[in-house]
């Protein structure tokens, strides 16, 4: 590798050291308690899908040139200076990993893999490595942020779309509000319909002042690797919210940008945001308790079962107000075993399911997930988040399951009763 | 003191606790001049209270009960091994002052027959432990993980756990002679005492103090400094 | 636009965004440069989301167009 790269290479894992980081790489005792942790690892038992591996790799580098022993005694540490054999086992190792952190959970020293990925994708992207269609999903958010005057008017007009179908499905005026200045909520959804259509009918039930923020909350650049681009992509919501005066921001069902918005944003802003953000679903749980809405608590007849995505559960901290909902509109709810904390990933985070290339063992590393919604017997899945349900779809063709898979929010539209 | 002795277990003892206590103190200062994460690494769920956070950060770090939950085997083997040693640890001050209230209760041959059993078990269940990591590392599926770091850190546990039980169960000598020595260390005048001269056990103690020199002079450079560092690391379930 | 030369067919259709996207970006390198991707998607998210990565990855949208409640696009490989 030319000395050049080597030394970007350097610079970014430099630049992106912290206590934490060093720590990790300083103390794993590569016991490998994280085997069993690892579903692509245990699909798989390919090493390089395993939790420490994919932390050795970065740190063979860590060693050569931070600290002094590796560089003493190289061999002794296998410390290395980065070549095209590295760079290629750290590519596949990172990018498939989908940060789920259940290695983390079960580490006897919470080793955080999915924030040691998310470095080495710094590392990958300056070895010129980054992964190309992620780059490119970043990219194409930012030229649309960009060049708002060249899409102002169709992303108006889609909405004005969703208003129409709206309509028509539910013989009702819902309206969708845009660029509301003093409205009490910035709800940011995704581009597709199926994220703006339940909140909006959710908001209008309740009586909510809110508006629909025009960029979507998927954030490619933080799947990328690049902190840099990652807070640009949220900059566009953020900064929206700042303009309209918004009391909050409201993600919509989806873990990352949920994560991204409301445990990142404020660090990568340095600022602290006049606003705070919340899940759609700790809203919608409000709203039901509060009796702001009104839900029918034999609404759906079928069993029903939930998914904690992992960046909303284990690395976001809601587990309960989902699975109040889905009590409170579908009496036969069974959980999965093992859920909450120690739930599986289903395969499908970290923008795995964007990269075509990891198509193989995101598909076998989604057998533990296959197994635990068989075990409930549900024929309806519930799950906040995009890229889950997008892997789940695919899992359940695959497997036969017979699921249907919704976001919870869509399931409580179904449970509105109008008000008199 | 021949020149070995001297080097193992006279001069080196000295050389070994400056590096060690200079290495662990220079890491943690590298650790702390290193600025925290400034985004939130937060792991769920956490408890609310402070004291229930700090509860929490010890159970994790001492106990690690998630770990247990996943992998058992390997958890018990390190519970063991770190009790073991810390056993080990506690039994070898009496080399620093004699436990005299232990003495005045089970009598000088009680105290021999308890310490040649507890340390006898120690000793044991150490070198079980060590055995079965080597073992795991060799022949199982993780030898592509393992990097020398990990082989050398075990066979210098090895060493000084099988030289230990060599005092323990083939050396006829007891706690007051190695005090004697131990107390010459103290006074910063290395010397063997009377009752060891010509002894074979001068050669099982020079190897079992070559051995921890080195263990404790390559300690703070090796990945047992998660000794200290798991509290920081494990703060990302209790903290913030 | 009939008389163009159509390299490769996308049915993007019942695909939520960004995946419309998504498909168009895995499959441009399968045409030749010079080449033509159609795509139909039916999730209006696509009608900026794809110009958008059509211009930040130096390609080119010919045409992206509502007819009859589904989203035509022709995208042209540049590079």
């Amino acid at each position: 590798m030319e000395k050049k790269t080597i030394e970007s290479m350097v610079g970014v894992l430099d630049a992106r050291m912290n206590r934490q980081l060093k720590q990790y790489m300083d103390i794993c005792a590569r016991c490998a308690i994280c085997k069993d942790a690892c579903h692509q690892y245990v699909a798989t038992g390919d090493m390089k899908y395993l939790p420490a591996r994919r932390a050795e790799l970065l740190r063979q580098i860590y060693r050569k040139y931070f600290t002094k022993a590796g560089q003493f005694m190289p061999a002794l540490y296998e410390a290395r200076e980065p070549d095209e054999n590295l760079i290629d086992e750290l590519y596949e190792s990172t990018y498939a990993c989908t940060g789920c952190r259940r290695c983390t959970y079960f580490c006897p020293f919470s080793i955080d893999t999915g924030w040691i990925t998310a470095v080495s994708k710094g590392v990958l992207i300056a070895a010129g490595r980054g992964n190309e269609m992620l780059g490119q999903l970043a990219d194409a958010a930012l030229f649309k942020a960009d060049n708002m005057d060249m899409f102002d008017s169709i992303i108006v007009d889609g909405f004005k779309d969703v208003e129409r179908e709206l309509r028509e499905e539910t013989g009702r005026d819902v309206a969708i509000p845009v660029d509301v200045a003093g409205a009490d909520i910035l709800y940011v959804a995704l581009a597709g319909s199926h994220s703006i259509k339940p909140a909006a009918v959710i908001f209008d039930a309740a009586g909510a002042s809110w508006t629909l923020s025009k960029f979507e909350a998927a954030n490619y650049g933080f799947f990328f690797g690049d902190p840099a681009k990652a807070k640009l992509i949220a900059d566009r919501f953020m900064n929206e919210a700042k303009r309209l005066g918004v009391k909050e921001v409201v993600i919509t069902e989806c873990g990352h940008a949920y994560r991204v918005a409301e445990m990142f944003y404020e660090a990568w802003a340095k600022e602290k945001m006049p606003f705070k953000v919340r899940h759609i679903l700790e809203v919608i749980d409000d709203y039901i308790k509060d009796g702001r809405i009104t839900v029918d608590p034999k609404a759906i007849t079928q069993r029903v079962t939930y998914h904690d995505p992992c960046q909303i559960g284990r690395n976001g901290g809601i587990y309960e107000q989902p699975r109040d909902i889905v009590t409170a509109i579908a009496p036969d709810f069974v959980d999965m075993t093992p859920n909450r904390e120690t739930q599986w990933c289903c395969g499908g985070g970290g923008g795995i399911v964007a990269m075509e290339e990891f198509n193989t063992v995101r598909l076998a590393s989604g057998g533990k997930k296959v197994e635990q919604i068989r075990a409930t017997g549900a024929t309806i899945l519930a799950c906040p988040c995009e890229n889950c349900r997008l892997q789940i779809e695919e899992l359940d063709k695959v497997h036969d399951l017979g699921l249907r898979i919704v976001p919870v929010m869509e399931l409580v539209a179904e449970a509105l009763v109008p008000k008199k | 003191m021949d020149w070995f002795s001297y080097l193992t277990s006279g001069i080196g003892v000295y050389v070994a606790l400056v590096v060690f206590t200079g290495g662990m103190a220079w890491r943690v200062w590298q650790w702390s001049r290193t600025p925290r994460s400034p985004v939130r690494l937060a792991l769920y769920p956490k408890p609310k209270t402070g004291s229930a956070r700090f509860g929490k950060l010890l159970v994790d770090t001492f106990v690690a009960p998630q770990s247990f939950r996943i992998a058992p085997a390997v958890m018990i083997a390190a519970m063991l091994f770190h009790l073991a040693a810390l056993a080990a640890f506690f039994g070898h001050l009496r080399l620093v002052h004699e436990f005299d209230p232990l003495v005045g209760w089970l009598g000088e041959g009680g105290m021999n027959t308890f310490a040649a059993w507890s340390g006898g078990a120690a000793g044991i269940i150490m070198m079980a432990a060590i055995l079965y990591w080597l073992g795991r590392r060799t022949f199982g599926a993780f030898k592509n993980l393992s990097v020398p770091e990990d082989y050398l850190l075990l066979v210098l546990l090895l060493g000084i756990v099988v030289m230990g039980n060599h005092l323990r169960f083939v050396g006829g000598l007891h706690a007051d002679t190695y005090r004697a020595w131990f107390q010459s260390l103290l006074a910063l005048n290395p010397s063997f005492p009377a009752d060891m001269a010509g002894r074979g056990e001068i050669w099982a103690l020079d190897w079992h103090m070559l051995f921890v020199d080195a263990f404790l002079i390559y300690f703070p450079f090796s990945k047992l400094t998660h000794a200290i560092g798991a509290f920081a690391t494990n703060l990302v379930r209790s903290g913030e | 636009m009939s008389d163009m030369n159509i390299d490769l067919e996308l049915d993007l259709k019942g695909l939520l965004c960004p995946m419309p996207m998504v498909k168009v970006s895995q499959n441009i390198t399968n045409v030749p440069v010079g080449g033509i991707i159609r795509a139909v998607a039916t999730d209006a998210g696509s009608m900026a989301d794809i110009p958008a990565w059509a211009k930040s990855t130096g390609n080119e949208v010919l045409q992206a167009e509502k007819i009859d409640g589904q989203f035509v696009f022709l995208v042209k490989r540049v590079k």
